[in-house]
């Protein structure tokens, strides 16, 4: 039995410990993928420390847990003491109230948190910013708080009363008996309290991640777009490195303590917890100097414009694989400007994130049918184009587009098409016939769809042979269906992901847009795109706009202007591998790229593709619900619509009243203890 | 005098309180009884909730596996613990919440590349010469995220009780005659009943409320609520249907944490930690 135990906890460990093993084994591999280890290297911690934005986020994650952890030690320690002189009934009022962040679902105080500030932020402060800073620190504080009280209740409980009164008695105001006696006593409460919110807000990614604006994001929430996309092995060099850091400080507290706990033994015992509690201070303390003092060093500049671009993952060239580093070039030529990044993965979470008016960007890069949306919900500013000179450069047939006729809102970014992308060593080209290789059960689990309503029906609307801009109700039915026999077949919905699942061929077969097939084709020879031009296929714009939400118009401006230097365009595509709406751009352009076939297609080709048009609110909302329906859960029938709705509503009626019943329970429970 | 004033200390908490956690979820309800569009009274949101039930009812079978699961691997191992030199106690103890500190996105990345199909243990049975399998995108990795990513939540609570047994009312029950088994059975596990069902509850109310494992192991199939809620906020542009689904999993847990905590015994699973 005890053996058994044995081997079990060891097996434990091992189960607990392997993956993190591996994490810190690819922090030293030479290659990218974290599968293969293929030599060693110390490469990543370089690279890791000459990444300014990632040292910057670890600096928000420490700087929103010390702030929030200060902040609720504080003002939990007060409250605890105040809740504790309440009487009795009222207490366990407050203490269920307390309990409420800690038995909520992560996710659902995230998104009632993150409701409240745009609900009050945007609909009736009529704020700009819903979501910013301070939201951050507020919700921290707030799933903080119940630590620091359920912690420092206990003591208070276990103090002896008289002390403060013999306190006062000697001499001493309630405030100085306050932080003489009290303080003191609770002191281990607050400690393990405190340590306890401040773990959990530097970890927190669920509650961050709803209600993170644009200006301020914590790590965590980082790395959640990290690992939407082919990880940079320095993401693994900092994990080991926090992990050593980890590690250490709870050794060291731990061995402070076994000591503190042995001196007891001959000592007093009354200093025994106020001994601990003053060395963990001293050790917290030292490692939030040290952090901190990083983060003011890193965040000196503040005086400068910060520009915010909210761009789609890799869509802009950084600096990787001998491209330019756009944004290093861009604030070398403008020094007063820092511009910060940050990715979206698609058209619509693009659309939601600035529709429910949480963040201020500067620069969004929508594709054509949502910039139409956009003018069309009034969410665009009026371009000033006296400061985008090199407008005239933009190829005349991108001007004035139909999306944007009178060509006010938008520049021309890209353009582009989408097809398929297929593994030449798995496919069979015999059946490389059309869109029906997305639907071809031989591939079965070896296909990625693209994840998002607009693209997926339309892939559909090609394979049937629709409009794809219909708004007949029965045919996007029809295409919904299609998706959900699909759905099987499909090994994920995907949209960055799919560089690492195609290029590592743990999928076959992808529809995606054709810039992003060259650049995984650079990866994996076996690769090949295929353009299904007897069906039709679409043909996209994507274009800078400024949204209203935006803060700095002049240095957005500068920004579009800037990426439609010819120059700057060409080493942009020589990254992004996409088309460019400047034709001049491609003597500047890697001449493979300028001649490809598959970035720029013949003119017959690009006659059977068409654009995606904005259809109207209500249908797009129903195309998104059909969408959700048909890849989220089968739901393919048509019919059983009302039928569902009773049993629904009965359903949430009596989940709700079970609900009720238990929290009673659970409050009449507390009641008898 | 000083207790009366002291009691004033308590009500900007409870002000606190209230504003960010009891009105944010009357806000959330405000959201599921409006129409996305118009924003007029509408009971719609909750009638399209039917479509989503089996992913409500495969949610909560995971994490109860998962739950399950962890108490069956935790116990055993928060038992040993519990039985150690505080030396080694203190040490274990450690090493069980140190995974807790680290970022479990990354953590849960790395078993999709241990996982997959061209992953690390399929590479390494290929070179053995048993073949690939199919182990990402199952319901299986998908339990197997939960289980990994909250077992330290399991064996913390039960690792508490159990090191607070009193070893004398084992000995008393070895001289009055039982033998391991039975100890275990009459002494042991009736004594550490709070810690199963607190652990429990740890386990369960992050599991159901998932969606980043189910993301990155699941597949097509193991869609969770949790999903659609980050879904339908993040970019379905539907935060009316995803305030009733965070409405629904609130209830979930509330029922679940009632059942728990009527069962275990009033124990509060957040001190433990």
């Amino acid at each position: 039995m005890k053996k058994a135990n044995r081997v079990l906890t060891i097996l434990m460990f091992v189960f607990l410990y392997i993956p993190m093993a591996v994490l810190i084994v690819a922090s030293f591999n030479t290659g990218k993928d974290i599968t293969r280890f293929e030599g060693f290297t110390l490469q990543q911690y370089a690279e890791l420390f000459r990444d300014q934005d990632l040292l910057r986020l670890l600096g928000n994650s420490v700087l929103i847990a010390l702030l929030s952890t200060g902040i609720s030690v504080a003002f939990g320690t007060l409250a605890a003491v105040g809740i504790h002189s309440l009487k009795p009934k009222m207490r366990k009022v407050v203490m269920s109230l307390t309990n409420i962040p800690m038995t909520n679902p992560d996710i659902v105080t995230g998104v009632s948190l993150s409701l409240l500030f745009v609900f009050v932020g945007t609909g009736l402060l009529n704020q700009r910013e819903s979501l910013n800073f301070g939201t951050l620190l507020l919700a921290h504080v707030t799933f903080g708080l119940p630590y620091v009280i359920l912690n420092v209740m206990p003591k208070l409980q276990q103090m002896n009363p008289a002390l403060t009164d013999a306190a006062m008695d000697l001499g001493c105001t309630p405030v100085k008996a306050f932080f003489k006696v009290i303080i003191h006593e609770v002191m281990p409460g607050v400690v393990s309290g405190g340590i306890m919110a401040f773990t959990m807000s530097l970890d927190d990614f669920v509650i961050s991640y709803f209600v993170t604006g644009s200006d301020f994001v914590t790590l965590p929430v980082e790395i959640y777009t990290y690992t939407k996309k082919p990880i940079h092995p320095k993401v693994y060099a900092m994990f080991t490195l926090l992990f050593g850091l980890i590690f250490v400080l709870m050794l060291t507290m731990n061995l402070l303590q076994l000591r503190g706990d042995r001196k007891k033994v001959n000592k007093r015992p009354a200093s025994r917890g106020w001994k601990i509690a003053r060395r963990c201070i001293a050790g917290v303390a030292a490692v939030c100097l040290v952090v901190g003092c990083c983060f003011l060093f890193m965040s000196g500049r503040q005086e400068r414009i910060t520009l915010n671009v909210y761009n789609w993952g890799m869509n802009m060239a950084d600096g990787t694989d001998g491209t330019m580093d756009l944004v290093a070039e861009f604030e070398k030529r403008y020094p007063h400007i820092d511009v910060r990044m940050s990715e979206y993965e698609s058209n619509e979470v693009l659309y939601t994130k600035l529709s429910s008016g949480g963040i201020t960007v500067d620069v969004i890069i929508p594709s054509d049918y949502m910039i139409d949306r956009m003018i069309a919900e009034d969410m665009l500013l009026e371009l000033d184009f006296q400061n985008i000179p090199n407008f005239s450069y933009v190829d005349e047939q991108f001007k004035n587009p139909d999306y944007d006729p009178e060509n006010k809102y938008s520049v021309p970014y890209t353009w582009g098409t989408v097809g398929i992308l297929y593994n030449t060593k798995y496919v069979d080209e015999a059946d490389v016939t059309g869109w029906e290789l997305m639907w071809n059960e031989k591939y079965a689990g070896k296909i990625l769809m693209i994840d998002n309503s607009r693209d997926a029906f339309g892939i559909a609307q090609y394979l049937l042979g629709y409009d794809v801009n219909t708004t007949d109700k029965a045919q996007l039915q029809a295409c919904a269906d299609k998706l959900a026999q699909q759905r099987p077949l499909v090994q994920q919905y995907v949209m960055d992901q799919i560089y690492a699942t195609m290029e590592n061929e743990e999928a076959y077969i992808a529809a995606y847009y054709a810039g992003d097939c060259m650049l995984m084709m650079e990866e994996n020879e076996d690769l090949a795109f295929y353009l299904p031009e007897h069906q039709g296929f679409n043909l996209f714009t994507d274009a800078m706009c400024i949204p209203k939400c935006a803060k700095e118009k002049e240095a957005a401006e500068l920004f579009i202007n800037f990426m439609c230097d010819p120059e700057i365009s060409g080493a942009n595509m020589d990254y992004i591998c996409y088309a460019s709406p400047i034709s001049a751009a491609k003597e500047h352009m890697e001449d493979y790229l300028a001649e490809s076939e598959i970035v720029y297609p013949e003119e017959a080709v690009l006659e059977k593709g068409s654009a995606y048009a904005y259809l109207s609110e209500e249908i797009s909302r129903y195309v998104e619900g059909l969408y959700q329906g048909a890849t989220k859960i089968n739901n393919v029938s048509t019919d059983d619509e009302p039928s569902g709705s009773p049993v629904a509503l009965i359903v949430v009626a009596a989940l709700l009243a079970a609900g009720g019943g238990a929290w009673v329970l659970f409050g009449r429970k507390k009641r008898k203890s | 005098m000083g207790k009366n004033k002291s009691v004033l200390l308590s009500v900007p908490y409870i002000l606190w309180m209230v504003a960010f956690t009891l009105i944010p979820l009357c806000v959330v309800g405000y959201y599921a009884l409006t129409d996305p569009d118009t924003g007029a009274f509408t009971l719609d949101n909750i009638r399209d909730l039917g479509m989503y039930l089996p992913v409500l009812g495969q949610s909560v079978m995971y994490s109860l596996i998962s739950a399950a699961l962890c108490l069956l691997l935790g116990y055993p191992v928060a038992y040993y613990i519990a039985h150690r030199t505080p030396v080694m106690q203190k040490i274990l103890y450690m090493l069980v919440m140190l995974p807790m500190c680290m970022s479990f996105l990354l953590r849960t990345l790395a078993w999709v590349g241990l996982l997959q199909d061209t992953g690390i243990i399929n590479n390494f049975l290929e070179w053995i010469g048993i073949g690939r399998i199919q182990l990402i995108r199952t319901p299986g990795a998908v339990v197997l995220g939960m289980v990994y990513n909250y077992l330290p939540y399991m064996i913390l609570p039960l690792y508490a009780t159990l090191v607070k047994i009193d070893n004398r009312l084992i000995e008393a029950a070895e001289d009055l005659g039982c033998n391991s088994l039975q100890t275990f059975g009459k002494v042991v596990l009736p004594l550490s009943v709070p810690g199963i069902f607190s652990g429990i509850t740890m386990v369960f109310v992050p599991a159901v409320s998932t969606f980043y494992i189910s993301q990155k192991l699941g597949g097509t199939d193991t869609v969770l609520i949790g999903d659609l809620i980050e879904r339908l906020f993040k970019q379905g542009d539907n935060p009316n249907l995803g305030a009733v689904l965070s409405l629904v999993l609130m209830a979930l847990v509330l029922i679940c944490t009632g059942i728990m905590n009527r069962l275990g015994g009033d124990e509060e699973g957040g001190v433990i930690l």
